[in-house]
């Protein structure tokens, strides 16, 4: 336990909290919205076109949230629409596009010599959050949050029936744009501490622990927060302890938790 | 008046779904709409209540209109409370939060739909005449001038019929257009008696009193 609170002496353990705290229970409510629409595939598809941009932006030397952000937000806009428009033919053109995605950011980065900012990026890593990226993840993070809060009945609208809402006036196409846009920022950050292999986890598996047993969306929005919260936290100690990537970390602390969850709603 | 169309064609893709429909109803009309599966009446539907492009003619509606889809697969699962759904028949564009008006208004229209013990229940624990009760409370909720109903009575038990035509007899009664998409003749009756609009293949094939 002492050695636990040791670690709140470093300021890289406080930064690396504080914004994967924040990061966490953003995704997890945009995860709400995204599972119930089946877009679960978008955050894993964001963050290896995102992973393609920052080994781009390192190979150049500009700064990373620079290109990244536009890039992962122009990709996100043409991955809502072309989910939409073509269902499953444009599921696979989305995991085809994104693999090379991947892959192309892996050959920059080795052609570049960037092999240890590779690594970092795609298993992520809390030592790299520098006092930049905690003042941005904050900002990133209050604007999702506030957003939520100011469009909470539009979205779930939107989640719920999009024709109905249409049917209301809604002009449903804004409000998918204004979630594109929030789900971007927050796999561009998330994926710097959580990796590009395992930010779409953090976004999906909260949602999917807190549907056993909420009742009712907006339920589901706060049980999924806290969940996210709890696997973070914990997931931060098992990284420390056993020497592990941050993102393996909460990735397992939440996979626990929806194993338990699934079987106490099974007793 | 609260909608007029006029020669509306409405097409998915290639294939022509409503052909050169014409169709208007002013202040209290009940409409009817019925026809064999696949002849068009939830095309319509959805083209009165502005969710299809017309391929040509045009629509001229109320801004004031409740839509009730026909049951959905997601209503099935999604999670959301009663309460939660019903509410939403008083969003609007531009608008963000619900005041304690529109939760009056929920309230009493779960009551009139006896469906108000229901409220704190998911939807997707209702049968599937209780889930029809809350869409017509949601869209009731509303204070619609014009009512779009899918095939409402579709699985209703009779107590749920009842309470539906109740409900649809007391917003004629108040000046509120009702456009009905139903199979079962045996609807017409419970029902203020309104004009009856048959579609075959897209096309009005014949229109008479109830
Ligand atoms: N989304 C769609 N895409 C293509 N064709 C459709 C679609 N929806 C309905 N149709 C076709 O349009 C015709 C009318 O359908 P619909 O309005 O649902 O009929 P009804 O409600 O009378 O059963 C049918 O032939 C149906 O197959
Ligand atoms: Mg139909």
């Amino acid at each position: 336990m002492s050695e636990i609170l040791d670690l709140l002496t470093y300021p890289f353990v406080i930064r690396a909290l504080i914004a994967g705290s924040l990061i966490s229970i953003c995704a997890s409510i945009l995860g709400v919205i995204l599972v119930l629409k089946h877009y679960s595939l978008i955050g894993h598809g964001l963050s290896e076109i995102g992973f393609a941009s920052l080994s781009i932006s390192a190979a150049l030397n500009i700064s990373p949230e620079l290109v990244s952000t536009p890039a992962v937000i122009l990709a996100s806009f043409v991955i809502m629409f072309v989910s939409q428009k073509y269902k499953t033919a444009g599921d696979i053109a989305i995991a085809v596009a994104s693999s090379a995605a991947l892959a192309l950011g892996i050959i920059i980065s080795s052609l570049s010599g960037n092999t240890s900012i590779m690594s970092s990026y795609l298993f992520g890593s809390v030592l790299a959050i520098t006092q930049g990226d905690l003042i941005y993840s904050v900002v990133i993070s209050l604007i999702v949050m506030a957003s939520f809060v100011i469009f909470y009945n539009k979205f779930f609208l939107i989640t719920y029936n999009e024709d109905y809402s249409r049917s209301l006036g809604i002009n449903t196409t804004f409000y998918q744009l204004i979630i594109s846009i929030l789900t971007a920022l927050i796999v561009v950050m998330g994926m710097r501490i959580m990796g590009t292999l395992l930010i779409s986890g953090v976004i999906i598996l909260p949602a999917v622990s807190a549907k056993v047993f909420a009742s009712g969306f907006r339920s589901l929005v706060i049980i999924s927060g806290v969940i996210s919260l709890i696997a973070f936290v914990s997931g931060l100690i098992l990284s420390f302890v056993f020497n592990l990537p941050a993102g393996a970390g909460v990735i397992l602390a939440n996979t626990i938790i929806l194993i338990i969850m699934k079987v106490i709603a099974k007793k | 008046m609260k909608f007029s169309l006029k020669h509306a064609v409405i097409k998915y893709s290639d294939k022509i779904a409503i052909n050169d429909v014409s169709l208007e109803a002013n202040s209290g009309d009940m409409i009817f709409i019925t026809g064999a599966n696949g002849s068009g009446k939830s095309t319509l539907t959805k083209g009165i209540a502005g969710l299809l492009p017309l391929s040509s003619g045009t629509l001229e509606r109320t801004q004031r209109m409740s839509y009730v889809p026909q049951i959905e697969e997601a209503d099935k699962n999604f999670p959301a409370k009663v309460r939660e759904i019903v509410i939403t028949g008083r969003m609007r564009n531009g608008k963000l939060f619900y005041n304690n008006h529109d939760t009056e208004q929920a309230n009493s229209a779960m009551k009139e739909l006896g469906i108000y013990e229901l409220a704190d229940r998911e939807i997707k624990t209702l049968s599937g005449g209780q889930l029809r009760r809350v869409f017509l409370a949601r869209a009731l909720c509303g204070e619609p001038e014009l009512l779009l109903l899918d095939e409402p009575c579709a699985g209703l038990d009779a107590e749920s019929h009842k309470i539906l035509f109740e409900a649809i007899n007391k917003v004629l009664s108040k000046g509120c257009a009702v456009l009905m998409v139903t199979h079962d003749n045996s609807d017409l009756d419970g029902i203020k008696a309104g004009r009856v609009i048959t579609l075959s293949n897209g096309k009005i094939i014949n229109e008479r009193n109830s």
